[in-house]
């Protein structure tokens, strides 16, 4: 998902790093709070920023014959929202455009809108619509996390097809062609990557539930039900 | 048992197809190179904006690593840290569990 430096004209730069500042604020912000309210939360931060760390490490084949990563934000969207996992994202995307040219500063801010805040966004509003009704929490965790993986490309597709609409076609032709080779290549990489974010959480439920019913992620309910279930 | 163990042989079964996907396409596929779905993204904006590939330079400058093994390197250190926070904190919360 990562565009690189310099394919971005410099005034669509412009305006992803002014959507992607106020947010990144907002997250400094709301980590602040949660910290402050509740030093137990660090651990989970540092497991679900983790995730962020490794699996977007890792380059993964898939079935269009190009290699794609997953993004692992699924969890700490859940968790803290979507501004804080924007924070940690950014984190991410600086060292792999410091280290790794992959990305660039330029196009960071364009990077952090697509894998820190849309698909984060996305992911949290499923969690939203989900956590008060009577559906399985592993099954919410799945569909956040792959929903969340493939909004990252979608919004990839978006940013670039923006910046370079075809000449016949225009934005639309142009969007389609990056979902074919964003959004397909993604596909099996966000079930996957659902599946294991699914079982990882299957682990904190065991390990640490107090956590997630003091944050208020799941109710005490939902939670000894897992529990039970698993 | 097996019954408890759901998730972990879906993942497991999941991973399976996964890797057997891979094997597939990489056998048969004569032009899949697997290269970053980035630099196809990247071919895509020469040909649609109709500038060649090297016309494209950084904006800001940057730093590239001089070779792949540098890379890998350094994706390996990224993954390593990611590791070490899960694997100390699940570690952590196990021996609180304990303690209680």
């Amino acid at each position: 998902m990562h565009i690189m430096e310099g394919f971005l004209p410099l005034q669509w730069c412009i305006v992803w790093w002014i959507i992607a500042v106020p947010c990144l604020i907002l997250g400094m912000y709301q980590l602040k709070k949660v910290l402050a309210t509740d030093r137990e939360a660090l651990p989970l931060l540092g497991v679900t920023g983790g995730f962020i760390f490794i699996l977007s490490s890792l380059k993964l084949p898939s079935v269009t014959g190009s290699c794609s990563h997953p993004t692992g934000t699924g969890l700490s969207a859940i968790s803290f929202g979507p501004w804080i996992t924007a924070l940690v994202c950014a984190i991410v995307l600086l060292f792999q455009s410091l280290f790794l040219a992959h990305g660039g500063l330029s196009v960071l801010g364009a990077n952090i809108v697509s894998m820190g805040i849309v698909g984060p966004l996305v992911g949290y509003t499923i969690y939203r619509l989900l956590r008060d009704t009577s559906v399985n929490i592993f099954i919410t965790v799945f569909l956040v996390t792959a929903l969340a993986d493939i909004f990252t490309y979608v919004t990839t597709s978006l940013e670039l097809a923006l910046a370079y609409p075809a000449e016949t076609g225009g934005f639309v032709s142009s969007f389609s062609l990056f979902m074919g080779i964003f959004a397909i290549t993604q596909l099996p990489l966000a079930i996957v990557e659902g599946i294991v974010l699914a079982l990882v959480f299957k682990y904190i439920v065991a390990l640490k539930p107090d956590i997630l019913i003091r944050l208020k992620i799941f109710s005490e309910e939902q939670i000894n039900k897992a529990r039970s279930d698993s | 048992m097996a019954y408890k163990y759901k998730l972990e042989i879906l993942t497991l079964i999941a991973i399976g197809i996964f890797c057997g996907l891979f094997l597939y396409t990489s056998s048969t596929m004569s032009d899949a190179e697997f290269t970053g779905s980035d630099n196809v993204g990247s071919g895509l904006i020469a040909k649609l904006s109709g500038t060649p590939l090297e016309n494209f330079q950084p904006i800001i400058p940057q730093w590239e690593p001089p070779s792949g093994e540098i890379e890998s390197c350094l994706f390996a250190l990224q993954a390593a840290f990611g590791g070490i926070l899960v694997g100390g904190i699940f570690g952590f919360w196990i021996g609180q569990k304990k303690k209680a």
